[in-house]
């Protein structure tokens, strides 16, 4: 390890390190599976029936909330596995649960914005454009959503037993999951909502 | 306190927040399709690289040869099957 003290509890033994490389892999596989949504997206996009279209339906104040809110929560899970390695499971817990209320929040807004597309005429059925638009970001919701019980689940493991190599471990491949989500947000952001807007 | 606060991640925020600005400014301003994409192309690539690298910490452990073999190779799937697709069912060819 190249981190400055030695290597970290999540990588101290074998079965850890292979459980991080192997959940490498499967973000290797969810990359594909977002690649095979968005591909559908961009195929689908100009296809609106007689629905609205995304540059009539997107905003961008709840844009720009949800994009802050997820990178600040990739910023503060980041601090939390590095307050992990210092072994300072006060503050990594409070990073963890600042890190959950922000998920949380990005769910709420996202909630609230389907609900808005709703209300202007635009569900599942309405057009391709809408089942590719619903299905990506569905499915990136779905995912944060399913995120947020495992994080609580991560801290409760964390609060009855403490960082041992195991629940670092956990801990660790959880802040993978979080932090590839964000990414997936990067570009549904870019290549969703600004592209649609522009 | 300090220590809970790595220069590294808080550059990497602060960078991520720069980058989501350039990126806004797509909309913002006003430029054309072509020149936007290409912001948006490079502002979305730098970023996940750059969560990639900060916060996912890819190249610290010994086995991060594997880990950017099989993100490459993630990425490489992913652009074959976007621009495949697009190739084939929206470019027309």
């Amino acid at each position: 390890m190249t981190t400055e003290h030695s290597t970290p509890m999540e990588y101290s033994t074998e079965t850890n390190a292979l459980n991080i490389i192997g959940f490498w892999v499967f973000i290797g596989a969810e990359i594909a599976l977002f690649a095979t949504l968005f591909a559908a997206y961009f195929i689908m996009e100009g296809r609106i029936a007689d629905g609205p279209s995304g540059g009539h339906l997107f905003v961008i104040s709840t844009l720009m909330i949800q994009t802050f809110v997820l990178l600040t929560s990739s910023f503060t899970i980041g601090l939390g596995v590095n307050a992990m390695r210092l072994g300072r499971k006060g503050a990594a817990l409070t990073f963890f649960i600042i890190t959950l209320v922000l998920g949380a929040g990005f769910v709420g807004v996202e909630i609230y914005e389907f609900y808005e597309y709703v209300h202007e005429g635009l569900n599942l059925q309405t057009s391709a454009f809408s089942a590719a638009l619903f299905t990506l970001l569905g499915t990136h919701g779905a995912h944060v959503s399913f995120g947020l019980f495992w994080g609580i689940g991560i801290i409760i493991q964390i609060v009855k037993y403490g960082f041992t190599p195991r629940t670092a471990n956990k801990t660790f491949i959880f802040s993978l999951y979080w932090h590839f989500l964000d990414v997936v947000w990067i570009f549904i952001f870019s290549f969703v909502y600004l592209k649609g807007m522009m | 306190m300090r220590e809970l606060f790595p220069a590294n991640q808080v550059i990497g925020f602060v960078a991520s927040l720069a980058l989501t600005v350039i990126a806004l400014l797509v909309y913002f301003l006003d430029m054309s399709f072509t020149v936007g994409m290409v912001v948006l192309l490079l502002t979305a690539f730098t970023q996940a690289g750059l969560q990639l690298v900060v916060f996912m910490h890819a190249g610290e452990s010994p086995d991060s040869d594997s880990i950017y073999l099989n993100t490459y190779y993630g990425i490489f799937i992913a652009l074959a099957i976007v621009f495949g697709s697009l190739l084939a069912m929206v470019w027309g060819y």
